[in-house]
């Protein structure tokens, strides 16, 4: 189904593109319905109006029962200018195939009929595919007509000559086309012409009325050369765009469903098929004896292993046995230390009891600082403010501090 | 040999690689013979006036991408490690070698001992074996054909670097000693017990290198593995090229060699034996005794099989006649084949259909989603991976990496060098198998009956 947006056609930009599409559009839908139209005028003429009638029937799928009141119509057709809306809506209520639901005067809701949502179907098929489904269809159901015993000869008679008609009339299209320009050609020819499909179908009808009824022949006869001239000119037409094609633009002209279809279901062999008789070069890189050793060069080296450090040559059983690490173990030996510093007294001056050597005095420094931060242990740091300085001692900088019991 | 027997036999070698000649078979014209001792041999292109491919990188033009190129070519570095066993001989033929050391060497080259880097090195064997740069053949790897082209004077640089590649630490314990892999993949061998021929050349060699010192092999036992010189053929260009001067020829020289080899086609201003006229006739004569063809598209050019010369290649594989393929034959299965038609449907005549594809060519920017491939067709999936794989590597299929999902493949650069006819049939082909009924296929039915 050819979709078309709901733009505001004041708002799309007027392009040669668009007004040829809209144009192709026209036209189809003109040549449809020129055996039901009063005069040459009667048929829209903008294709925006169609994409109205089709908004406002699918607006009344939806409603169901509810129907739609005039503002839910134009609700619904928002999209589009309100004169439009309006032209659209009175020619549709003018056919009937919009109508009030009860037939009384200010009636507020409306339905749809049924008929004209059908044919509207039936308009965008025949859009799509210039009504080849259509024929199918119409082929297989005379196919079933002819073949009722209840059929009379008059019937036959009737089924033949219109297809005969319609058949000559499609041939005489498609050798139009084929005399006119390529680009017409290529736009419209795959919508008429036939499949061989088409013409099977056709010619088992013909078949099928001839051997029920002899008498037919004169009618068979003509139905006959009308298949064989659809044929012929499809395939002219077929011929034709082939040769003019470049060396791929044909895949055009296979619908996108038929070549989806065929990857989708095609056998290995039938694939490869298309292939044969195809010549490709075996691959042959070239390996320069430059590149081989850039390569080389090149290639990720591992990160280097870390060296172990060098390790002491004499037993060591290590510090990770010989650690007590029970927390009762800790505060014993930060009592030990603090007791053997105070001895008896209750505060010592830690410049006393520190002694030269600083990097011993740094450890005990440390534990004291340890001790006085454990509120659990008796003993606390107590600093004055005052600050020694004596180049000649080590340490140079000595601030004063105490070592006091608490209890 | 004609004219056209010698185009036909490059064109086969160019699409099935080396090919293999019986006893006392003389090569083509514009071929080096490679010859075992028992005077079979193989046969493959040399270019004009001793040039190699890497001249594509003194003009910067791009070659056909090599897969995996670090790996692959450090992987034939340990190939030649273990296989060029005298550095004072020429590196091709070589000896054979387990597949074991040459990965071991691999290994030792790289420093990784896992089962990725394992399957890697096997891949790019695979990869080396299927484009005859080695031949692995039952645990065991030699130098391929194409090893002997490696220039003379950059047998040097060869040496140098495989002295500098470090030796493989190997435990003592191995069960079973290279000599014997190597022993026991020569008595397997089919041509065992074949008497060293050592039958002379044809006598149109120019110059005969007497290949490896033991070129016999110690068991004598004869065939793939172990022996050989190269015969250089007689120069094949000169009454065509004899008239230039040495820039003009020069410039031949280039223009033949960008055409053959690049990725994509080159651009008619940068080469002057494709600007001028009198010039681009004689590279075409070049080329036709190739069996190819130059092919336009607008201003760039490439080339292609010449129509005619690939319908002779066609018929010899039809009848059966061309079984010259050489080790790693190119031929395309028929999954290969298979796959690379759907994605000219997916990628090409679909987009084609939709109006999204404006060029006339077969290259196309949409790539075929893998998962397309996977999910949506009649292949299976071990099939398809490995067609996958192969075609890439053949350049038939390029790869379209876009974030984790996106992506898929698109037709490869080989898809530039099919003349307009070709790229007309191949258009026909495909319509005739997915709409065989419709009046398009009986146009072309009814043009083919009628030429």
């Amino acid at each position: 189904m050819r979709s078309r947006t709901l733009v505001p056609v004041s708002e799309q930009p007027l392009t040669l593109d668009s007004v040829l599409t809209d144009e192709a559009v026209l036209s189809t839908y003109r040549r449809m319905f020129a055996a039901l139209a009063r005069d040459s005028g009667a048929v829209v003429d903008d294709p925006a109006l169609v994409d109205i009638a089709e908004t406002l029937f699918a607006a009344f799928a939806e409603a169901g029962e509810e129907w739609l009141t005039h503002e839910q119509m134009r609700f619904a057709c928002r999209a589009y200018p309100t004169d439009q809306f309006d032209n659209r809506l009175r020619v549709l209520k003018g056919l009937g195939a919009i109508r009030e639901v009860f037939p009384k005067p200010n009636q507020l809701r409306y339905r749809a009929s049924f008929t004209s949502v059908v044919g509207l179907m039936f308009i965008r098929r025949m859009m799509d595919d210039g009504g080849q489904s259509e024929m199918h269809r119409l082929l297989a159901l005379e196919d079933l007509n002819v073949a009722d015993p209840r059929t009379t000869m008059e019937e036959a008679r009737q089924s033949a000559l219109n297809l005969a008609r319609a058949f000559r009339l499609w041939a005489l299209e498609l050798i139009t086309l084929t005399t006119g320009t390529i680009e017409e050609l290529r736009e419209q020819a795959p919508k008429l012409w036939g499949t061989e499909e088409i013409a099977r179908r056709a010619q088992s009808l013909h078949g099928t009325i001839l051997t029920r009824w002899p008498e037919l022949d004169r009618v068979c006869t003509d139905l006959r050369a009308a298949i064989y001239a659809y044929s012929d000119a499809s395939r002219r037409a077929a011929g034709r765009l082939a040769d003019s094609a470049g060396t791929t633009r044909n895949l055009t002209l296979l619908p996108t469903e038929t070549w989806r279809t065929f990857a989708q279901t095609a056998s290995k062999e039938r694939l490869a098929a298309i292939l044969d008789g195809f010549v490709f070069d075996a691959p042959a890189p070239w390996h320069d004896p430059a590149a081989i050793a850039r390569a080389v060069d090149e290639a990720p080296r591992p990160a280097p292993a870390q060296p172990t450090p060098p390790r002491s040559t004499l037993p060591d059983p290590g510090p990770g046995s010989s650690l007590d690490d029970s927390p009762d173990a800790v505060l014993e030996r930060l009592t030990r230390t603090a007791e053997s510093l105070l001895g008896d007294a209750p505060r010592v001056a830690l410049g006393d009891v520190l002694g030269s050597d600083w990097v011993a005095a740094r450890r005990v420094l440390a534990d004291l600082t340890t001790v006085d931060l454990r509120p659990e242990l008796p003993y606390r740091l107590v600093w004055s403010d005052g600050l020694t300085i004596d180049p000649e001692r080590e340490p140079a900088w000595l601030s004063h501090g105490y070592l006091e019991r608490t209890s | 040999m004609n004219q056209r027997q010698s185009a036909v036999a490059h064109a086969l070698v160019r699409a099935y690689g080396p090919a293999r000649l019986g006893a006392g078979v003389a090569a083509a014209p514009g071929m080096a013979r490679l010859t075992r001792p028992d005077s079979t041999g193989e046969a493959l292109p040399v270019w004009p006036d001793g040039v190699t491919p890497s001249l594509l990188e003194e003009h910067q033009v791009a070659p056909v991408p090599v897969e995996r190129s670090g790996e692959t070519r450090r992987v034939l570095a340990a190939v030649l490690k273990c296989c060029w066993s005298d550095l004072s001989a020429d590196p091709w033929p070589g000896d054979p070698a387990p597949v074991e050391l040459v990965l071991d060497t691999y290994r030792e080259l790289i420093g990784r001992t896992d089962d990725l880097m394992r399957n890697w090195a096997r891949g790019a064997l695979r990869r080396l074996h299927d484009s005859a740069w080695v031949v692995l053949d039952d645990g065991v790897v030699l130098l391929g054909p194409r090893c002997a082209l490696w220039p003379v004077e950059a047998h040097a640089q060869l040496q140098e670097l495989v002295r500098r590649l470090p030796e493989p630490e190997r435990a003592e314990l191995t069960v079973v000693g290279d000599a014997d892999i190597v022993a026991a993949a020569r008595g397997g061998s089919p041509r065992d017990g074949e008497p060293p021929a050592n039958a002379p050349g044809d006598g149109r060699a120019e110059g005969v290198q007497e290949g490896g010192p033991d070129a016999g092999g110690p068991g004598g036992a004869e065939g793939l593995l172990g022996g050989g010189r190269v015969e250089w053929g007689a120069a094949e260009f000169d009454d065509l090229l004899g008239g230039y001067d040495e820039r003009r020829r020069a410039e031949l020289v280039a223009a033949f060699m960008v055409v053959e080899h690049a990725a994509e086609p080159v651009q008619e201003v940068r080469f002057a034996a494709l600007r001028d006229p009198a010039l681009r006739h004689t590279l075409g004569e070049m080329l036709a005794r190739r069996g190819r063809t130059l092919i336009q598209h607008r201003d760039r050019w490439t080339s292609g099989y010449d129509d005619g010369v690939a319908a002779a290649v066609n018929a010899l594989d039809a009848a059966g006649a061309s079984d010259a393929a050489g080790p790693g034959g190119g031929r395309l299965g028929v999954s290969e084949r298979a796959v690379l038609a759907l994605v000219l449907v997916h990628s090409v005549a679909i987009p084609r259909a939709e109006g999204l594809l404006p060029e006339d060519s077969w290259m196309s920017p949409h790539p075929t989603p893998a998962e397309e491939l996977r999910r949506h067709t009649q292949l299976p999936i071990g099939e398809l991976e490995t067609a996958l794989r192969r075609l890439r590597h053949a350049g038939l299929l390029g790869q379209v990496k876009a974030g984790e999902e996106a992506g898929g493949y698109v037709p490869g650069p080989q898809f530039h060098r099919l003349t307009p006819a070709a790229r007309r049939r191949l258009q026909e082909e495909l319509i005739l198998a997915a709409g065989p009924n419709t009046p398009l296929a009986a146009a072309v039915l009814a043009r083919r009956s009628a030429r």
